[in-house]
């Protein structure tokens, strides 16, 4: 009888040996997108969300055309290969597809060179993302410059519509069709299980790196892009309506504390972006214009802000410029008032 | 975070106090019953005993899919088993049994996943949200349910020593734990081709997605070592999967397969 006892102990453990072979990689991302410093004016951004190789290229690259290596999830393959030419003459937008090792997935990227023309935004065009439902804008010619924490909360399980996200476009505008409305939210049950219980709304220069969204938020948020020149002010329209109680992280309300919004606009030095860690204290900074006052505006109320520029700090070489808003200021940390609305229109960068 | 997990268990525990009181009554109303029952039959073809031991085994797939790559290391929670059996004997070898045991089942398991397809559901009042991708790391689970099982069986006894039970089960849950953390690893938004993010760290707990009813088959072997006295070896095999249908945190049915091993007393 023992002996049965045995063989069922047997059976039993086989359920957790017996390890099958393992499945061949599913995955096809491009991981890295490597091209010549020298002909960069900022680093590359792969948006993993959007399936896009963002180039920053200086005009003689961008002539001549890149010749990029790529690597690859681990066994995938890539059309064209890594280290060939790819030429960006008459409006071309190279693509690169990747397949999985399993062979059963197929991936496509597209190359875009992201130039800013013109540093002034209306805000008109957004489109929608196709799996988590969320909207970002896009430049007249298509091109990325502008993001927000909304591939951040998409992973929280927020309901899947444009409302259920902190950024938005809003018709309630300043001028044109559309502005953009910033929207402090509560958490979702499962950002509660990384320790946030507000979502604020924020809308920036830069890409968002989902990579980092759990385990670094503060670093998802790459701000800036490239920048020429010696900015002198920053200028827009935006209203602010704070929400009624404000919290702090662990979501308890602090009786007598309001909300306020942040705008600022921050040169720096370099090729590699600030995130929210460093935005306000790099030693790169060059200038600054931020809104001195975040408080409640019912209209829509003009700023002019001028760049005040570091001590010694002198506008040359490579650069980047920020514009960073929030709907609630110490949003980066969580805290704010679920409810506050920013509603920003017509930015500019005067030279 | 820290918060939010005491208080979840504090509500969880009063939770199942009150379910567990319901099924004590359930137990103790069986109890009279029998002792009824024992007074009006025969009583020498009537058996009592009391079955008491500790559960090993898993709440696990049958056949490991290959997304789990590594069993990192794994030991049974302490899982008690403490029953009354009432027999009756129709012949001097076969007969039947009718149990009522409260039966722990439980165990911890770490782990390694690649690839491995999840679904996480989030109701925040009105809204209901979803989270769906694959996750490749490594994984903690803790699985400790307490259940009333009620095993029916045919009683085979060929001789003094040996007796041999075999039948079904039937059993309510009355507290659950399902509960862990995913580590060292990412999660594609969405299945393979969506965007990684890193995970340093993040808990789960599907306790309360346990079924509440759980129906396998179990059969034991019993050699008397005393008067009264025989150990006792029997395997409990689910048939129903512990999580229901729809539900899609792990995209593989498990089942509760646990071995006792104990002692019975015949009284």
């Amino acid at each position: 009888m023992l002996r049965k006892i045995l063989l069922s102990t047997i059976a039993i453990c086989c359920l957790y040996g017996c390890i099958k072979d393992a499945p061949l990689n599913p995955e096809a991302d491009i991981e890295t997108f490597t091209i010549d410093r020298s002909q960069l004016t900022s680093d590359v951004f792969i948006d993993q969300v959007n399936r896009k190789v963002m180039l920053y290229l200086k005009p003689d690259a961008f002539d001549k055309g890149v010749a990029p290596v790529l690597t690859l999830s681990a066994g995938a393959s890539v059309t064209p290969a890594s280290g060939d030419s790819i030429f960006f003459d008459n409006g071309n937008v190279p693509e690169y597809t990747v397949t999985s090792a399993s062979g059963e997935n197929k991936k496509t990227y597209l190359v875009e060179v992201v130039a800013i023309g013109e540093w002034k935004w209306a805000f008109e065009k957004w489109e929608i993302n196709d799996k988590d439902k969320y909207q970002y804008l896009v430049e007249n010619d298509g091109n990325l410059v502008w993001s927000s924490g909304n591939p951040g909360v998409a992973l929280s399980g927020v309901p899947k519509n444009p409302e259920g996200y902190p950024l938005r476009a809003t018709t309630d505008k300043y001028e044109g069709t559309y502005a953009a409305e910033l929207l402090t939210m509560p958490g979702t049950a499962l950002s509660n299980l990384v320790g946030i219980k507000l979502f604020a709304g924020s809308l920036f220069l830069g890409n968002f790196d989902s990579q980092s969204a759990f385990l670094e938020p503060l670093k998802a948020t790459q701000f800036g892009q490239p920048y020429q020149g010696r900015p002198r002010s920053f200028t827009g329209w935006y209203k602010y309506a704070p929400g009624a109680s404000y919290q702090d992280k662990a979501g308890n309300i602090i009786p007598g504390m309001h909300d306020s919004c942040a705008i600022y606009a921050v040169l720096y030095s370099g090729t590699t972006r600030l995130d929210a860690t460093n935005i306000h204290t790099s030693d790169r900074i060059i200038a600054t214009a931020k809104l001195p006052d975040g408080s409640g505006r019912g209209n829509f109320t003009r700023f002019d802000i001028p760049f005040t520029f570091l001590p010694g700090k002198i506008p040359r070489g490579d650069m980047m410029m920020a514009i960073v808003a929030s709907s609630s200021k110490d949003g980066d940390t969580y805290r704010g008032a679920i409810g506050s609305r920013l509603v920003l229109d017509s930015l500019e960068i005067t030279q | 975070m820290s918060t939010r997990n005491i208080s979840m268990n504090l509500s969880g525990a009063s939770f199942r106090g009150m379910r567990h009181t319901c099924h004590i009554r359930y137990v103790i109303t069986l109890f009279f019953l029998s002792a009824a029952f024992t007074s009006q039959a025969q009583t020498h073809k009537l058996e009592h005993r009391i079955i008491a031991g500790l559960n090993i085994g898993g709440t696990a797939p049958v056949g490991l899919p290959n997304t789990i790559r590594k069993i990192e290391s794994y030991r049974p929670e302490f899982c008690p088993v403490l029953g009354y059996e009432l027999s009756y004997r129709h012949t001097p070898k076969w007969g039947a049994a009718l149990a009522v045991k409260m039966d722990y089942k439980g165990m911890y398991t770490k782990d390694e996943v690649i690839y491995f397809p999840t679904m996480i559901t989030v109701n925040d009042g009105a809204n209901k949200g979803e989270f769906e991708g694959t996750f490749s790391g490594k994984n903690e689970t803790t699985v400790r349910n307490a259940y009333v099982t009620f095993p029916l069986s045919a009683v085979y006894t060929p001789n003094n020593k040996w007796r041999f039970n075999l039948g079904g089960y039937a059993a309510w849950l009355f507290s659950s734990n399902f509960y862990g953390n995913v580590s060292d690893g990412y999660i594609r938004n969405g299945g393979p081709l969506g965007e990684k993010v890193i995970i340093d760290e993040a808990t789960f707990d599907f306790g309360n997605e346990i079924r509440r009813f759980d129906a396998g088959l179990q059969g034991s072997a019993e050699r008397r070592v005393g008067k009264h006295l025989s150990i006792l070896g029997a395997l409990n095999w689910g048939l129903r999967p512990v999580f229901p249908d729809d539900f899609k945190g792990m995209d593989f049915p498990m089942y509760n397969i646990y071995l006792t091993l104990g002692v019975s007393y015949r009284i």
